[in-house]
């Protein structure tokens, strides 16, 4: 057992009202930059939608993430011989145009404009060429369009969909959609850092946070092809690529990442997984069906001796393993296995977890009259306006099982609590919903609680990052003492 | 101290090399050393005797009593001019020499004077030293041709280095792709340089500047001169068309664009994209 840390994240889907006030807060912190305009750390996606950039998650396309070739682990994106084929131009690399192309607009325009008869208007100048543009797409198009013919109806994952369930889907009276925000989900068998031919991106010891080098990184954007998840960016003006880094000097600091901190519905939240290292490959070579059982069985419990005896041999922390203990990624991913890593079939074992969404409640026409359908306001998730295959597809690989455990406990949870609050539930039906569900009345309490009642601190268990520890992994710095004094960032200039 | 003394070496030293250059011992000229007879040698032998009879272009015995001073100065300064102005002597002597247009010579004013001052007096001897060098009459076999055609390819190196034939010029019919284009189309040069006497000369001094940059320090020998006039004599029959290598050269560009169009259409969809297909696509769709 190799026992390390890990900052992982919870997203709860149900929660999430599409403000993008995620997406703004990080843009202005990292990417308001010459080169990064087009770059979104964070996005929120509407679903059913293509996503950014368009159709992320189709991998016939991309070609990202790891796939399976006799028993052993492969990046779909770098076998050699392909990467020597397509050394000048790699097509499953998206252009542009598969992001949007970064725009502003002349506002002199409006002020400088010869009087005339008509209004001034400021002209779209795109921010790469300088030049005027005719505006195609952006990053989110397709926001809140769901049912439209061409985003929504053109998302990967209703592969699985009957024609039947995708009619179903897009008519009128079941039209649904729900968000999905993303950001980078810092892997435990990250796929970028695998392809990268200059060893510039790598995986923080004491956090898990996947980081590119600046200095090392030589623009080969072999990680933006093998990021099944597309969240790494290259960077046109400096010739580098770049991604989300969790707000590390922030969290440094103590504070929240930008985007976790603004997030307006509270969707977000952060803590200290315990993971057992040895496991990745052999975690990573299971079959679709056992990947999420698998992956959770990686993750430790952070009570258990054994496992604290081993951390602490590893040189975790004991502040790190007390907030481990604490975590509320734990509590939704290991212990009420309600969160669910996305796209696992990918194979880079995301360590950002989604709670799937609840459907909107489920409505019918009666004549002139539109009212809720006959099982009342809650309906059965089979029922739901999202199809199961739909969710299976995007956090089940494929497998509903997972995601129907999930989704039927946050069912039971709504009526044991309508149950306790209205009343218009029977107690004996809420908790045999609950039964059902594999929930006692304590643990609905408890998630009850840490979502809907939860504080800043209760979402967000952010340990000391000890950074001197860190330091001293790579380099003892009694070495440092002796020989050279503290060290220096670069060598010393001498006049010559 | 040292820098200034060194500095001061270095001014006198100009200023002996430009007095030297103010009294003419460094001129260009002196520097190699050449007079009339060497520049005679160098340049006019490959075409002209003097009493030896005609080889590319006339006997030169006698030449200043047919011709003026001042006409043979303008002649020998630019033949080519002189031929375009429409001279009528400059015409005979081109239709004479069987349309060969006698080269430019590198030589100035003065050495063309001292040039044609050696015409005159060499012209009064009895016999010449510019006579022309003595022929071999041996007749030409197939075995000469083979070795010919063996030194025009480059299979066989020429003795004192020189580059091969074949980098240059060409003859029909001679290698898949035939030989260089920097030169002239050689299948005609036995009759267009005066037979075996003539392109024998030639070879052993050759009058272009550009044949004697490149054989000045590497002079053929006389069996290879021999080798490759008889190979140039067994190609004279053959015609110079060079229609072939053009027809080659346009079946070979219709061949590449062929190919980039068919490589096109293969990856066409290299450069669609995705998000502009897909919208497209339902746009058709309606």
């Amino acid at each position: 057992m190799n026992v390390r840390s890990q900052i992982a994240m919870v997203f709860h889907l149900d929660k999430c009202i599409g403000c993008h006030t995620c997406s703004i807060a990080c843009k202005n912190i990292w990417t308001d930059r010459e080169g990064a305009e087009y770059m979104w750390w964070n996005n929120v996606e509407t679903k059913p939608g293509t996503g950014f950039p368009t159709r992320w998650e189709d991998q016939d396309t991309y070609r990202g993430g790891w796939e399976i070739k006799d028993g052993k682990l492969r990046l779909r994106s770098a076998n050699k011989g392909y990467v020597l084929g397509k050394i000048f131009h790699n097509p499953a690399q998206p252009s542009i145009d598969e992001y949007y192309e970064p725009w502003t607009y002349r506002y002199q325009d409006l002020f400088n404009a010869p009087e005339g008869s008509d209004q001034p208007i400021a002209r779209p100048v795109s921010k790469i060429t300088g030049k005027e543009i005719a505006i195609e797409a952006g990053p989110n198009w397709d926001d809140d369009l769901g049912g439209s013919p061409v985003y929504a109806e053109n998302d990967p994952n209703l592969d699985s969909l009957t024609e039947e369930q995708r009619e179903q889907l897009f008519a009128v009276e079941r039209l649904v959609m729900f968000y999905f925000p993303r950001i980078c989900n810092h892997c435990l068998n990250p796929s970028c850092v695998a392809a990268c031919p200059s060893g510039a991106i790598y995986k923080r010891g004491e956090d898990g946070i996947v980081l590119i080098d600046q200095t090392r990184c030589r623009g080969w954007r072999a990680c933006v092809s093998a990021c099944p998840y597309k969240k790494v960016f290259f960077n046109w003006k400096t010739g580098k690529s770049e991604k989300c880094l969790l707000c590390f000097p922030r969290l440094e600091t103590g504070q929240a990442p930008a985007c976790f901190h603004s997030c307006v519905g509270r969707i977000r939240y952060l803590g200290v997984l315990l993971y057992d290292a040895d496991r990745i490959e052999e975690v990573a070579l299971s079959s679709d069906e056992n990947l999420i059982e698998a992956h959770r069985s990686m993750i430790l419990d952070p009570h258990d001796p054994q496992v604290i005896r081993q951390a602490q041999s590893n040189g975790v922390h004991d502040s790190v393993i007390e907030a481990a203990q604490k975590s509320p990624v734990y509590q939704f991913v290991k212990v009420w296995k309600m969160a669910l890593p996305p796209h696992i079939e990918f194979r880079t074992l995301p360590m950002l977890f989604y709670v799937p969404p609840m459907s909107p409640v489920m409505s019918m026409r009666k004549g002139d009259v539109l009212t809720q359908s006959d099982q009342g306001l809650f309906h059965e998730i089979d029922n739901a306006r999202v199809p199961m295959q739909y969710l299976a597809k995007l956090f089940g690989a494929g497998h509903d099982a997972k995601v129907r455990y999930a989704l039927k406990k946050q069912m039971a949870i709504r009526s044991y609590r309508r149950a306790v609050t209205v009343g218009d539930i029977e107690p004996h039906i809420a908790n045999q919903m609950l039964r059902e569900a594999d929930c006692t009345p304590a643990e609905a309490e408890a998630i009850y609680k840490l979502t809907s009642l939860c504080t800043f601190e209760e979402r967000f268990v952010i340990p000391p990052m000890h950074r001197e520890e860190a330091l001293e992994m790579m380099e003892d710095p009694m070495d440092h003492k002796r020989e050279t004094g503290f060290g220096l960032v670069g060598k010393p200039q001498r006049g010559s | 101290m040292a820098a200034t003394r060194r500095l001061g070496t270095g001014w006198t030293g100009l200023g002996v090399w430009i007095a030297l250059l103010g009294l003419g011992i460094i001129g260009p000229g002196a520097a190699w050393g050449q007079d009339a007879a060497t520049d005679f040698r160098n340049n006019c032998m490959s075409c002209h005797t003097i009493g030896g009879g005609r080889l590319v272009g006339p006997d030169l015995k006698g030449v200043t009593s047919r011709q003026d001073r001042a006409w043979l100065l303008k002649f020998i300064t630019d033949p080519k001019a002189m031929i375009d102005s429409g001279d009528p002597e400059a015409q005979k002597l081109l239709k004479e020499s069987g349309g060969v247009i006698m080269p430019t010579l590198p030589l100035g004013k003065a050495r063309i004077e001292a040039l044609i001052d050696l015409l005159e007096s060499e012209s009064k001897l009895e016999r010449s030293k510019f006579a022309g060098q003595v022929v071999s009459n041996r007749p030409l076999g197939p075995e000469d041709i083979a070795a010919g055609e063996r030194i025009f390819t480059g299979r066989q190196a020429l003795s004192a280095g020189g580059a091969a034939c074949y980098s240059c010029h060409t003859v029909q019919g001679v290698g898949g792709l035939g030989g260089g284009a920097l030169g002239p189309d050689l299948t005609k040069v036995f009759e267009r340089l005066g037979g075996r006497k003539g392109l024998t000369a030639w070879l052993g001094s050759p009058a272009t500047a550009t044949m004697q940059a490149a054989f000045g320090t590497h002079p053929l020998e006389q069996g290879e001169i021999e080798s490759l006039v008889a190979y140039f004599q067994s190609q004279t029959q053959l015609a110079e068309t060079p229609q072939p290598r053009q027809l080659f050269l346009g079946l070979g560009l219709a061949g590449a664009c062929f190919a980039l169009w068919g490589l096109n259409s293969l990856w066409k969809r290299r450069l669609g994209g995705v998000r502009r297909a897909m919208v497209q696509k339902a746009a058709i769709k309606g």
